[in-house]
């Protein structure tokens, strides 16, 4: 079914604006509107998996320069999430739209739960390191804006955290989405990152993970140069207007309206899995 | 080059700096390429939307399909949205490629290097994926 630019414009530009004042991208919202307004859910994937590359690749230029992100672990973690995705969206060609929902759903009300679990969690940095993240030279610092101070890490558990990317990029390829939530999260509970770090790298890390999918969904044909580009330029202007309201708002209101969101979403996409549709 | 809270921003010829100059440069072109495209268009033909055939080819094809067009036959609103798609979908393959001659040439560091140059090989057999 093919929807009116303007309403592909509109649905992007919001997915864009929400998805960024979440922190977690437009996909999470782009794929379950746009199938909301009847799109099928393998042309969503692919159309969102698009534009998951220009938005992480506008916003990790950012935190690069601000030297936030950290490069070495970015490059070490990419080799897992590239072949992840890779995997991942040959998995969505052959399994049925059904499916996709459902684990979309999963997806959604998991990141709900996470963001609900993790609301008042504090980063402790870890006093030492294995040998083979020492290896990895996997450390690094960072200005914290907040408190003025350089905070300093390292991280641990490279040896599975690694492996564990796998999964993420699996998830990103599968449904379309940066799957940032399960990427900060290896970050956090196996890796010993601090947030900001683990939010930033995780942008890095996207961009690869997208391409490697998109290049599946091209050769098969999933994406229109047609949808696809208001889909990328709403998605863009969305998340640049996003970023720069969610500095102005306190911290608990938008997380509050992002958790709302993420549970409606979810529990709606994952009817329509239950349904089949 | 210090910012509000005394830290030191990344030097000029620094990785961070060629990282995200790549990166902002690429999203900044596509997203031009892509508006412009789409606006011309819109003028062009009196409505925004418009019935492209999704290519179903390598990304590799595609590009060398576009370009060869391009050369030959000068640019239209549909070949310079088909641009922008291909300038954004390069951004990262470039990011990553310039990475490791950064870490083989500029940093020495053999590790990470390799590292790339293996991300690089693998996205290389993705653009030619069929």
């Amino acid at each position: 079914m093919a929807l009116n630019p303007f309403i592909l414009l509109l649905l992007s530009l919001v997915a864009g604006f929400v998805g960024a004042m979440g922190g977690m991208g437009g996909g999470i919202v782009l794929i379950p509107a746009l199938t909301l307004f009847g799109m099928d859910i393998k042309h969503a994937i692919a159309l969102s998996l698009v534009s998951v590359i220009a938005t992480s690749s506008g916003s990790a230029s950012a935190y690069v320069r601000d030297r936030l992100t950290n490069l070495k672990l970015g490059m070490f973690l990419e080799m897992f999430t590239m072949l992840g995705a890779l995997s991942g969206a040959w998995l969505t060609l052959s399994i049925r739209p059904g499916l996709l929902f459902f684990m979309l759903g999963a997806v959604l009300l998991g990141s709900a739960a996470l963001l609900w679990a993790r609301r008042r969690e504090e980063w402790m940095p870890l006093s030492s390191q294995d040998g083979f993240s020492r290896w990895l030279e996997l450390e690094g610092s960072y200005p914290d804006r907040a408190t003025g101070q350089i905070i300093a890490y390292k991280a641990t558990r490279a040896c599975l955290g690694g492996p564990l990317m796998f999964l993420a990029g699996m998830v990103a390829g599968l449904l379309g989405i940066g799957a940032g939530a399960v990427k900060v999260l290896i970050h956090d509970l196996v890796m010993g990152l601090p947030p900001k770090v683990s939010t930033t790298t995780s942008n890095l890390i996207i961009g690869v993970t997208a391409l490697a999918g998109t290049s599946v969904y091209l050769a098969n044909g999933l994406i229109e140069p047609g949808p696809a580009v208001p889909v990328i330029l709403g998605v863009v202007l969305g998340a640049f207007a996003g970023t720069r309201v969610l500095v102005r708002l306190p911290n608990r209101a938008v997380r509050r309206f992002f958790l709302a969101l993420l549970l409606v979403l979810g529990a709606e996409v994952l009817l329509r899995g239950f349904r089949g549709t | 080059m210090e910012s509000e809270i005394g830290i030191r921003k990344p030097a000029p010829g620094s990785m961070e700096t060629l990282v995200g100059t790549i990166l902002s440069t690429g999203v900044a072109a596509s997203f031009l390429l892509l508006s412009t495209g789409f606006v011309w268009h819109w003028v062009a033909a009196g409505n925004p939307s418009f019935d492209s055939p999704a290519p179903r080819s390598s990304i590799a094809l595609f590009i060398l399909g576009e370009v060869r067009t391009d050369f030959h036959k000068g640019l239209d609103p549909i070949r310079l949205i088909n641009l922008g798609i291909i300038v954004l979908l390069l951004t990262p393959y470039v990011r990553v490629l310039l990475s490791m001659a950064y870490f083989l040439f500029v940093l020495r560091n053999l590790k990470y290097a390799t590292m790339t140059a293996f991300v690089c090989a693998v996205l290389t057999y993705s653009l030619f994926l069929r």
